[in-house]
């Protein structure tokens, strides 16, 4: 469950946001939709880890063993005696290698980072033209009502840790969200 | 991956001494080996078809002047430069010695013209013809090259092939002498001696270890399976 | 060099544009084509049904119709090759070297200068296949399995080529790509219809949180690192076709660093030109200000320096050792081509090193025009006087020659020219030519602050 508010400018969204944790939401729930980026921090905080430099890595490794077989697999395969040349050669082999490992470590960087934005999204999830223009979206994706756990090192997920709000029903959270952010300035509220 | 070895490394010795500058192993090259027929348009933009060439050099002022004569050909490098560069293998070292062109793998890159510090690979600029009835006296022994397709002296290997082949039929090895390329055929100086450099005791080998002997550009190391042989004093050219 | 407009005193900062005004202007040339466009499109089609019917011709009549003799082989169409590959290193250079040291100027000048990496190369990439003599049997330079087993020769650097070139178009298209994310999400969010299906689906769903934004700020920081090592190695690789042969006059080791600044040269050069008629075309002029040209200009000045210096000192080794057939390769190029070498050593050289060492000069549009436009026809110049006079007169003076374009290279290559240009035109209609979500960042982050009797513009400083 989602609720999504359209902000003016920065400054409001900031005051939502503040809002919002003082509500008892907790930071991972929240996150902004803007159409440039803004410094960490002057919305939500993100991860500093990420994972996709491993699929790069990944496909590095990929690419250098596909390059050695073309140019030295293939030519072991069909040996044919060029010049002085060894049929297996230590300077084309690298070379190729290189090229090849290179292309795979750009291809797996793209792939890594889509799977890291978990995008494309299967799900619709909300949004609103409007935050191209400018405008920016404070997003809350709600808990259920459950056990108050606290945030901290290894229970960013929103799954693991719940705020103070979440003892109360849905809707009442929703009511109260809604009301910090039209109190910040919002523009207009959008839910599922 | 076989190791691929074989009796014969076949050479030439060409004697500058009697080379004549006469140009009938030109003509011969170019009849056994149905080499295209250029006209003087072609040879004026510097696109001729010679497998093998006389270079002539003039020494001297008139009146002293004397004349040089140098036939180039394929040298068949051990070393090629023209073989690692082609893409597709089209050029390439066969177990004999000889630098291979198949003409049905070249895709026409021309790289290997380019790398050949001798000049001596030619390119089918044109689609050359023979029309009627010149087409009667083609050698059937060898194909006739398409346009756009690399082409070099091949030591007439379709007369290594045939000799070779008789040999085998006869259960022994190609005599010395037994193959003559249509330029050692035809040179009536006598002056191109070819066969296998593999045998001592063959009459190319013995001429390659002669003091006369000197190679092209050997400072490139392309170790060229011809040898080319000029001594004498200064009266002579 | 700074990226901030400068505030005197008493006069107020500059009212801050809404974001919408700022997407208006940006995305203005994928406003609906006029008849104009039409006019350039239809051109530009004109000379590359031209060049298809020259190219045509050279197929069905054979190698003759071009230049290309006994002993000069290669001629037009390689010239064409290395200074499109040339060409095509101006993105990588400019976006990924400006990214990595985190210049603010390189925002407005992004997006033209990765569009134009990728149309070079594709253009480039062409060339291997027209020079071919049979180029209906080109898949023989392919690695596929086939009933024969064959395989094409990977030691010949024509394949490192083929390979380099495959790499580089990929890896700069996704870095195109990427760069381009942020932008196709909000183009999509400013279409309807079809165009906002197509658009959607090249955005894969971008929202802009927060979450998207920090990894996407990574991953381009990664791409950036990973293009360049490419980029570098595409034209050393380039340079070794030339580089490994036995060729008097190509045998040296300076050819890759060379030819990598050569290429750096003539892509920062062409940056400079699209960026002028960008900048007129879409009246950008309060995007691409004197500043951003300034900035450029000083860039080329540099290089400029650097491949003088490398061009003097391989004439000067030459010279000096005076190897006779490694000289007469010069002797023979300052004799035949003097007037090209002429243009060559003005257009790269003297013109460059001496306007752009003044700040006029390079604030000034119409200089820069005309300086970086000759330095691309100098730089042409400057591939051919590298293959034609060393294939001219290699070792064996009886087989010495030289060589004149025909009209079917010089057709080909205007071709090629034009395809650069409808791939170019194309992309701006459809595109964001300039990086909108990029320069609209540098405006979010930037305040104001007092100091002393002033009140500055500031900006927050990246770590």
């Amino acid at each position: 469950m989602e609720t999504l508010g359209i902000f003016p400018d920065v400054e409001s969204a900031g005051q939502a946001v503040t809002g919002l944790i003082q509500a008892g939401f907790v930071p991972s729930q929240i996150t902004s939709l803007t159409s440039v980026a803004y410094p960490d921090g002057a919305l939500v905080q993100t991860a500093p880890r990420s994972f996709f430099r491993w699929v790069s890595l990944a496909g590095a490794a990929t690419g250098a063993l596909a390059g050695f077989g073309l140019a030295a697999g293939t030519a072991w395969l069909y040996p044919v005696q060029t010049g002085d040349k060894p049929i297996i050669a230590l300077f084309p082999s690298a070379i190729v290698t290189f090229e090849v490992a290179m292309l795979c470590a750009i291809v797996g960087t793209m792939v890594g980072m889509f799977l890291e934005m978990k995008l494309p999204a299967w799900k619709p999830r909300l949004y609103d033209p409007a935050i191209a223009e400018g405008c920016i979206g404070i997003s809350l994706t709600f808990h259920g009502p459950g056990e108050i756990v606290a945030c901290g090192p290894g229970r960013e997920a929103i799954e693991h840790c719940i705020g103070a709000i979440a003892a109360l029903p849905l809707p009442e959270q929703r009511a109260r969200a809604e009301e910090v952010m039209r109190q910040a300035g919002a523009l207009r509220t959008i839910m599922e | 991956m076989e190791k691929m070895t074989s009796p014969y490394r076949w050479g030439m010795a060409i004697d500058l001494d009697r080379c004549t500058g006469c140009g009938a192993c030109v003509v011969a090259c170019q009849a056994e080996n149905n080499v295209g027929l250029c006209d003087k348009k072609e040879i004026a933009e510097g696109r001729n078809m010679h497998w093998l060439r006389i270079e002539r050099y003039w020494v001297g002022e008139y009146p002293d002047v004397r004349v040089r004569f140098l036939p180039v050909l394929c040298q068949h490098c051990h070393d090629a430069p023209c073989e690692p560069v082609c893409p597709v293998y089209a050029s390439y070292h066969n177990p004999d010695g000889l630098n291979g062109q198949v003409y049905n793998r070249c895709v026409g890159t021309r790289y290997c013209g380019n790398n050949c510090p001798y000049a001596v690979r030619v390119f089918n600029f044109y689609p050359h013809e023979w029309p009627q009835p010149l087409d009667s006296q083609l050698n059937p022994d060898i194909t006739v090259r398409s346009r756009g397709v690399m082409e070099k002296c091949s030591f007439c290997i379709q007369r290594i092939r045939r000799a070779k082949e008789t040999a085998r039929g006869e259960g022994r090895q190609v005599a010395d002498g037994e193959v003559q390329p249509a330029c050692a055929q035809t040179c009536p100086a006598d002056a191109f001696v070819f066969g296998n450099l593999a045998d001592p005791l063959s009459r190319v080998a013995r001429l390659s270890r002669s003091p006369r002997r000197f190679q092209l550009l050997e400072h490139l190391g392309t170790h060229p399976s011809v040898f080319y042989l000029k001594g004498g004093g200064r009266e002579h050219v | 060099m700074s990226e901030l407009p400068k505030t005197t005193h008493g006069e107020h900062a500059p009212a801050a544009r809404s974001a919408q005004t700022v997407n208006d202007e940006l995305l203005s040339s994928m406003r609906p084509p006029t008849l104009r466009w039409y006019a350039l499109v239809i051109f530009l089609l004109a000379l590359i049904g031209w060049g298809l019917f020259a190219f045509g011709w050279q197929v069905s009549h054979g190698m003759y119709v071009t230049g290309k003799n006994r002993p000069v082989m290669w001629g037009f169409y390689i010239t064409g090759f290395v200074f499109w590959v040339g060409l095509s290193h101006s993105g990588t250079m400019v976006s990924s070297i400006l990214r990595l040291s985190r210049a603010n100027w390189r925002r407005p000048i992004l997006r033209a200068a990765e569009a134009m990496t990728v149309f070079c190369i594709m253009v480039a990439g062409l060339f291997p296949l027209i020079h071919l003599g049979r180029n209906w049997i080109f898949f023989y330079m392919m690695p596929y399995p086939n009933q024969r087993g064959l395989w094409p020769n990977f030691r010949s650097p024509l394949l490192w080529d083929m390979t380099a070139i495959t790499a580089y178009i990929i890896g700069s298209s996704l870095f195109l790509y990427l760069g381009m994310l942020p932008d196709l999400a909000l183009v999509r969010d400013r279409s309807t219809g079809w165009r906002r299906d197509v658009y959607g689906l090249l955005a894969m769903g971008w929202r802009g949180s927060a979450h998207e934004w920090a990894v996407y700020h990574k991953a381009s920081t990664l791409m950036a690192a990973l293009i360049i090592p490419v980029a570098v190695s595409v034209h050393s690789i380039v340079a070794w076709d030339f580089a490994v042969t036995v060729v008097p006059g190509w045998h040296s080791t300076i050819f890759p660093p060379y030819f990598v600044i050569g290429a750096i040269f003539s892509g920062v050069a062409a940056v400079i030109t699209l960026m002028i008629i960008i900048r007129r075309t879409f009246h950008l002029q309060e995007y691409l200000t004197a500043q951003h040209f300034d900035n450029m200009g000083k860039l080329l000045l540099v290089i400029s320096l650097l491949w003088s210096y490398a061009y003097f000192v391989e004439v000067q080794t030459t010279w000096y050792a005076h190897e006779p057939i490694e000289w007469e390769v010069f002797s023979f190029m300052s004799d035949r081509y003097t007037w090209p070498l002429a243009v060559m050593l003005i257009g790269n050289s003297i013109l460059p090193i001496t306007l752009l060492c003044f700040r006029r000069m390079r604030r000034s549009i119409p200089v820069l025009l005309v300086l970086t436009l000759l330095i691309n026809v100098a730089m042409f110049i400057e591939r051919f006087l590298i293959i034609v006079p060393s294939l001219s007169h290699k070792n064996m003076p009886f087989a010495w020659g030289s060589y004149s374009p025909s009209w079917v290279e010089i057709s080909v290559n205007v071709m090629a020219l034009a395809l650069f240009a409808l791939l170019y035109t194309l992309f701006a209609k459809f595109f964001p030519i300039v990086a909108v979500t990029d320069v609209r960042e540098l405006e979010a982050r930037r305040g104001q602050v007092a100091l002393g009797r002033a009140s500055l513009p500031s900006l927050p400083v990246e770590d």
